[in-house]
C-alpha cells in the first residue's frame, strides 16, 4: 500500500470517476449484504424483536444481561479448573518465551489477558443460583472445545500429509487429490456417510472396533462421544484444504537450504526443525487464523449429525443463534448472540494477525 | 503486504510438484505402499457410499457392513433421478451457484482493477474496509439478512439465495493482488493509443487475469455449491431447496433406515457434480486456495 501513497500526488485527480464505475457493483452489494447486516444486528441486539408479532420493544442491554447474567453468582478459586489450569500454564509459557525474546509489551499484554480470563472463569452460580441462559454457555463451551481440539489436529495432520505428498512424480499428485477429495463433498453428503459409518448396528466403524474387541458404541447418541465424532468427521472432510495451504508453503521454501543442510550432514529431523518449521511460520499462522475463524462458525455437520444433542452435549453457537432466531422467533436475542460471536472472532483474528505481523517482521 | 505483489508468480507452479527437494529416496516402494494403503483407508467412506448406492434396498436390510455391492443394481440412482425432487434441487443449485460464481468473479475483477491499478480518493480506507469484511463471519450474520428478505417478501426466491453471497471480500483481495503485480508497460502502449480504462480493463487486464479468475471462480463455485446455513434459512419451500439443503433434510427421517441404498444414491448424485468439477479443474482450485491464502 506504500506504493499508492507515494505516487498519489501525481495522479490523484484522474481516476475518480472510473474508480467509481469499477467499484460500485462490489461496494453496493458489500454495503447492503455485509456492512448493513452487521449494523442491523448490533441495532437489533438492543431490542426485543419478535418476528411473529412484528414488534420491537426497546430492551437496552436486556439481551446481553440474559446472555451473560445469572442469579446468585459467586467466585471461587476452584471452579472450572480443567479450563483454568491450562490457561495458567499457557500464561507461564508466554512468560518463559518472553524472557528469551524481545517484545516485553506484547508478552505483558498477553499474560494480562490470560490471567484476567483465569480470574473471570472463577465466576459461577452459587448453591441456589444459575445462569440465565444455560444453553448459551453450553454452546460457547462446545464451540471452544471444538476449536481447541480440532485446530491442532487439523494443522498437524495437514502438515504431515503435505510433507508426504511434497515430492515429484505423478503418484504424489494422485495422493494429494485423494486426500483433498472429501473437501469438495457437500456437508450433507459428508454427514450422510458418517452418520451411517458410525451407526452402532450397521456401520463400518462398529465392524472395525469389533475386530479390536471394543463393544459397539452409539457414538452420535452418547454425550461423551457426540462432539468427538463430529470432530473426527470434520477432520476427514476438511484436512485437504490445510494440506494444500501447507504444500504451497513448503514449495516456497528455497530448496538450496536443504541442499546446504544435507552437505553439512544435517539429519532429516534437524533440517525439518531448522528449515521447514521456520519457513512455514507465515503459512502456519495463516492456517491457524482461517481454521479458528471457521471453527467458531461450525454449524452444518453438528446440526445434521446430532442436532446439538444428546441433551445439549454438542450444541454450538451458530446452532443456538439459528434456533433462537428462526425456531423461537426471538430475533433480538439471536442478534445479540451474533454480535458476541462477531466480537469473539474479531478479537481472536486481530490478536492472531498481530502475532502474524510481528513474527513476519522479526 | 510486500510479498503479496509476487503472489501470482509465486503460486503459478505450485499445483505441480516443481522444485523437487533433494531427498534421499532410499525405499520408494515401501513409501508408495504405505501411501496407497493410507489413500485407500482415506477414501473408504466414499467407496462405501458408492457400494451402498448400487446395492439392493432389501438386501441392505440384512447386511450393510460390506464393501461388496449387495445385489448390484442401478435402480436406486435411476429412481432418484426420475421420481424425486433431486433434479429440481440440482437445477436450483446450478442456477444459484452459476449466478453467484459469475457475479463474484465480475465484481471482484472490477473492484480489483480499481484498487490495483487506479488512484482515487479514499482508496486506502475503502481497501481497509474491504479487508475488514474478510473478518465478518458470514454464518453469524444471517439474522438481519433473513429479516431483510422476509420483510420484502423474498424468502423462497432465487435472488434471495444468491444476492447475499456475491460480494466476496476475499475475491476482491485476490484480484487486487493480481492486478497490482501486472507491470506498467503492459498498459502504457494502449494508453498512448488513447485507450480508456474500459478498453484497458477489457482487452488487456482481463485476458491477463484469466488464470486468477479461473481459480477464484472454482473457489466461489465450491463455496456456493456447499453453502448450507443461508439456503436453509432463506428457503422454506422444498421447491427452492438447494441440493445440499435437500439432501440434509431427508437424513433425519426414520424410513431412511429401510432405503439406505436410495439414500446413498442421493448422496452419490449430490456429490458427483463437484467431484467431476474438481477432477477436471483441480489445478485451478488448488491454485485458488493458494492464491487466497497468499497474504492477508
Amino acid at each position: 500500500m506504500a506504493e499508492h501513497t507515494a505516487s498519489r500526488g501525481r495522479t490523484a485527480r484522474g481516476d475518480g470517476a472510473a474508480a467509481l464505475v469499477f467499484l460500485s457493483p462490489f461496494l453496493v452489494l458489500a454495503v447492503v449484504f455485509i456492512l448493513y447486516p452487521v449494523g442491523q444486528a448490533l441495532y437489533m441486539s438492543f431490542f426485543d424483536f419478535d418476528l411473529l408479532t412484528q414488534t420491537a420493544t426497546n430492551f437496552g442491554l436486556q439481551n446481553y444481561r440474559e446472555m451473560f447474567g445469572g442469579s446468585d453468582l459467586t467466585w471461587s478459586a476452584t471452579s472450572m479448573l480443567t479450563w483454568r489450569i491450562p490457561l495458567l500454564l499457557l500464561a507461564g509459557a508466554v512468560v518463559v518465551r518472553g524472557t528469551r525474546r524481545p517484545g516485553a509489551k506484547r508478552t505483558l499484554t498477553v499474560v494480562a489477558v490470560l490471567l484476567l480470563l483465569v480470574v473471570a472463569l472463577g465466576v459461577h452460580p452459587g448453591a441456589h443460583g444459575s445462569w440465565n441462559d444455560q444453553r448459551f454457555w453450553a454452546a460457547l463451551q462446545h464451540t471452544i472445545e471444538f476449536t481447541v481440539i480440532s485446530t491442532p489436529l487439523l494443522m498437524a495432520l495437514g502438515l504431515g500429509l503435505a510433507i508426504l505428498v511434497n515430492r515429484p512424480g505423478r503418484l504424489s499428485t494422485v495422493y494429494r487429490t485423494a486426500f483433498f477429495l472429501p473437501y469438495v463433498l457437500p456437508v450433507s453428503v459428508v454427514t450422510l456417510i458418517w452418520i451411517y459409518l458410525l451407526n452402532p448396528d450397521r456401520g463400518l466403524a462398529v465392524k472395525l472396533t469389533d475386530a479390536l474387541g471394543i463393544p459397539p458404541i452409539d457414538y452420535l447418541n452418547s454425550p461423551s462421544f457426540a462432539l468427538p465424532a463430529v470432530i473426527l468427521t470434520t477432520i476427514w472432510w476438511t484436512v485437504g484444504f490445510n494440506l494444500v495451504l501447507f504444500l504451497a508453503g513448503l514449495q516456497d521454501i528455497d530448496p538450496h537450504l536443504y541442499e546446504a543442510a544435507a552437505l553439512d550432514g544435517a539429519s532429516r529431523w534437524a533440517s525439518f526443525v531448522n528449515i521447514t518449521v521456520p519457513g512455514l511460520r507465515r503459512v502456519s499462522m495463516l492456517v491457524l487464523v482461517t481454521q479458528v475463524v471457521a471453527s467458531f462458525q461450525v454449524f452444518g455437520q453438528v446440526y445434521i449429525m446430532t442436532r446439538g444433542g444428546p441433551g445439549d452435549s454438542s450444541l454450538v453457537l451458530i446452532q443456538n443463534v439459528y434456533q433462537t432466531g428462526i425456531r423461537d422467533a426471538k430475533l433480538g436475542y439471536a442478534s445479540a448472540q451474533s454480535i458476541v460471536l462477531l466480537a469473539l472472532i474479531l478479537v481472536v483474528s486481530l490478536v492472531e494477525l498481530r502475532f502474524l505481523r510481528e513474527d513476519a517482521d522479526s | 503486504m510486500t510479498a503479496a505483489a509476487t503472489a501470482p508468480e509465486a503460486v503459478r507452479d505450485q499445483a505441480r510438484a516443481s522444485s523437487p527437494k533433494p531427498r534421499t529416496r532410499r525405499r520408494p516402494t515401501l513409501f508408495h505402499v504405505f501411501m496407497i494403503v493410507a489413500v485407500v483407508v482415506w477414501l473408504l467412506p466414499i467407496g462405501w457410499m458408492v457400494v451402498l448406492a448400487v446395492s439392493d434396498n432389501h438386501l441392505l436390510q440384512l447386511k450393510t457392513q460390506t464393501l461388496i455391492p449387495q445385489g448390484f443394481t442401478l435402480d436406486n440412482i435411476v429412481t432418484e433421478l426420475r421420481g424425486s425432487r433431486i433434479p429440481r434441487w440440482f437445477l436450483n443449485s446450478v442456477v444459484v451457484t452459476g449466478v453467484t460464481t459469475l457475479g463474484t468473479v465480475v465484481t471482484s475483477a472490477m473492484a480489483g482493477y480499481a484498487f490495483g491499478r487506479l488512484k482515487f480518493r479514499f482508496q486506502t480506507p475503502l481497501f481497509v474496509l474491504t479487508l475488514a469484511g474478510l473478518m465478518v463471519p458470514r454464518e453469524a450474520m444471517f439474522i438481519p439478512l433473513y429479516l431483510m428478505f422476509s420483510e420484502t417478501g423474498q424468502l423462497n426466491s432465487y435472488q434471495g439465495l444468491f444476492l447475499p453471497r456475491i460480494a466476496l471480500p476475499l475475491g476482491v483481495f485476490i484480484m487486487t493482488q493480481f492486478f497490482r503485480a501486472v507491470p506498467h508497460e503492459m498498459e502504457e502502449a494502449a494508453r498512448i493509443d488513447g485507450a480508456g480504462h474500459a478498453r484497458i480493463f477489457l482487452s488487456i487486464m482481463l485476458p491477463l487475469a484469466r488464470p486468477a479468475m479461473a481459480a477464484l471462480a472454482i473457489f466461489a463455485f465450491v463455496q456456493s455449491w456447499n453453502d448450507y446455513l443461508w439456503p436453509l434459512v432463506v428457503a422454506t419451500n422444498p421447491h427452492f431447496f438447494t441440493l445440499t439443503v435437500g439432501l440434509a433434510q431427508q437424513q433425519g427421517s426414520f424410513d431412511a433406515a429401510n432405503s439406505l441404498g436410495s439414500l446413498m444414491a442421493r448422496g452419490l448424485i449430490g456429490s458427483l457434480p463437484l467431484v467431476i468439477v474438481f477432477l477436471l479443474f483441480q489445478r485451478q482450485l488448488i491454485r485458488g486456495i493458494a492464491l487466497g491464502s497468499g497474504e492477508k
